[in-house]
């Protein structure tokens, strides 16, 4: 039952972002894997460009793996956390299947409006947008609210500046260590060369 | 006890082959198939809903859904009956394709037939054989065979049949009952052998095709013997999507 939905699902998305199924139709007949943490699935590309859920025997052609972490990432727009996605495989394959993932939106405005009407579907998703955006700010302030404090009231995590200069003192102490080193190989070379 | 009989590969040998449980001539199957049609027909919808609480038409939706049938693509439905595929595959292939419906029964195809009329599709029905099909060579962009392949007395010569008429890049979909996941079989048997006849004698007043229809799914191959089936016919990239646990398998080959 839920292979169907999915399917469903996955085939209702590429009919509103219509402008994906040429990039993706390069690739029909492949499989991808796609792991967002602990849950896995392969997607198949069809001839016509759209994607589905794939069969109980089909053997992925490329993957790409994301972190639970670099999911929550992706979500808060890091750009940088896109740089951190695995590929693995075709990577062609997969690079175009990224950037699809990527500008693909779910035009849930328009499904709401065939059920309850434009005027109806505009308010809910804008009360939606606002509420997720207001979670989204509520969040963002009680991690730099819980940040500030165990890095001040209750130092249990380091600050930026103080990692920084202990990495830079454990630079300077591997160097040192190197350079003492060399110097204790020279003098036991001077040591051993008198008694020969 | 499980009334599970061993699956049956190819049954070409010795002119004989299976009929549910029982063993025909080769040559008397498709007149027995027919005779169990041509009762069933007139109760056929209201059966397939009652007997899968509905689900007939989400397998169904499913296959249209992967099939990768565009606008502008002729879609061969075999063993069509009663016409629900042609339907779905219409819309999808719109005024530029086509859509041919096929069965060998003509009471089935009659019922198929008249529901298009009555929808305003114009779609071409034609009584066949899907071991001889009148079609040429390469013809569809994809071939559809939703719970007729059991029925079918040699279903390697259907799939070659199939793989003819089929362009390259053609698909082939193959929706059947198949072999229900492990833990669910004495459920599913008891299902089958006990509630299925009684309600085909409730509500189509006939018990004895429907202890058929019970007894064709386990002679039926499962899903591996019909991917290989698949395969010897000439298809590649064949993979099955098991549906509601297996109790119905959907096949995709591809013509390359």
């Amino acid at each position: 039952m839920l292979k169907p939905l999915a399917t469903r699902f996955l085939q209702h998305l590429c009919a509103q972002n219509a402008w994906a199924k040429p990039q993706l139709q390069a690739h029909a007949g492949k499989v991808i894997r796609v792991q967002f943490g602990p849950i896995s699935n392969n997607l198949a590309i069809i001839e016509d460009g759209s994607l589905v859920m794939a069969g109980e025997t089909a053997t992925p052609d490329a993957s790409m793996q994301i972190s639970l972490g670099l999911g929550l990432r992706l979500l808060a727009q890091d750009t940088a956390a896109k740089t951190e996605i695995t590929l693995e495989g075709d990577t062609h394959l997969a690079a175009d299947f990224g950037k699809v993932l990527q500008h693909m939106r779910w035009d849930f405005e328009d499904d709401a409006a065939q059920i309850i009407g434009d005027i109806s579907a505009t308010k809910i998703t804008e009360t939606a947008r606002k509420t997720v955006e207001a979670a989204k700010n509520q969040t963002k302030n009680a991690a730099e609210m819980l940040a500030e404090f165990w890095q001040e009231e209750k130092p249990v995590l380091a600050k930026k500046l103080h990692v920084e200069t202990f990495n830079q003192q454990v630079d300077i102490l591997a160097a040192d260590t190197a350079r003492l080193e060399k110097r204790l190989e020279k003098l036991q070379k001077k040591l051993i060369k008198p008694l020969s | 006890m499980s009334k599970s009989k061993p699956l049956s590969t190819p049954d070409t040998n010795d002119n004989t082959t299976h009929f549910g449980f029982s063993t025909v001539d080769a040559a008397d199957k498709q007149q027995k198939v027919g005779e169990v049609f041509h009762s069933v027909a007139s109760n056929y919808d209201v059966m397939n809903d009652v007997m899968s609480a509905g689900m007939h038409r989400v397998w169904k939706r499913f296959a249209v859904d992967i099939s990768g049938v565009k606008l502008g693509d002729n879609v061969l439905d075999i063993a069509g009956g009663s016409g629900d595929l042609s339907k779905l595959f219409a819309q999808k292939v719109g005024v530029n394709g086509s859509v041919t419906l096929t069965d060998i029964n003509a009471s089935m195809l009659a019922v198929g037939r008249d529901r298009m009329i009555d929808a305003g599709l114009q779609v071409p029905a034609t009584q066949c054989n899907a071991e001889a099909l009148p079609f040429a060579d390469e013809q569809f962009d994809c071939v559809i065979v939703a719970f007729g392949l059991r029925n079918m007395t040699h279903k390697d010569i259907a799939l070659a049949e199939m793989q003819r008429v089929l362009k390259v890049g053609g698909r082939l979909l193959v929706l059947e009952f198949s072999k229900v996941w492990q833990p669910l079989e004495k459920l599913y048997d008891a299902y089958s052998f006990k509630l299925l006849p009684f309600m085909g004698k409730l509500i189509a007043k006939d018990e004895t095709s429907y202890q058929y229809l019970a007894e064709s799914i386990r002679m039926h191959p499962d899903q591996e013997t019909l991917k290989k089936l698949m395969l010897q016919a000439g298809f590649d990239r064949v993979d099955y999507h098991n549906l509601t646990a297996g109790v119905v398998a959907l096949h995709k080959g591809t013509k390359c």
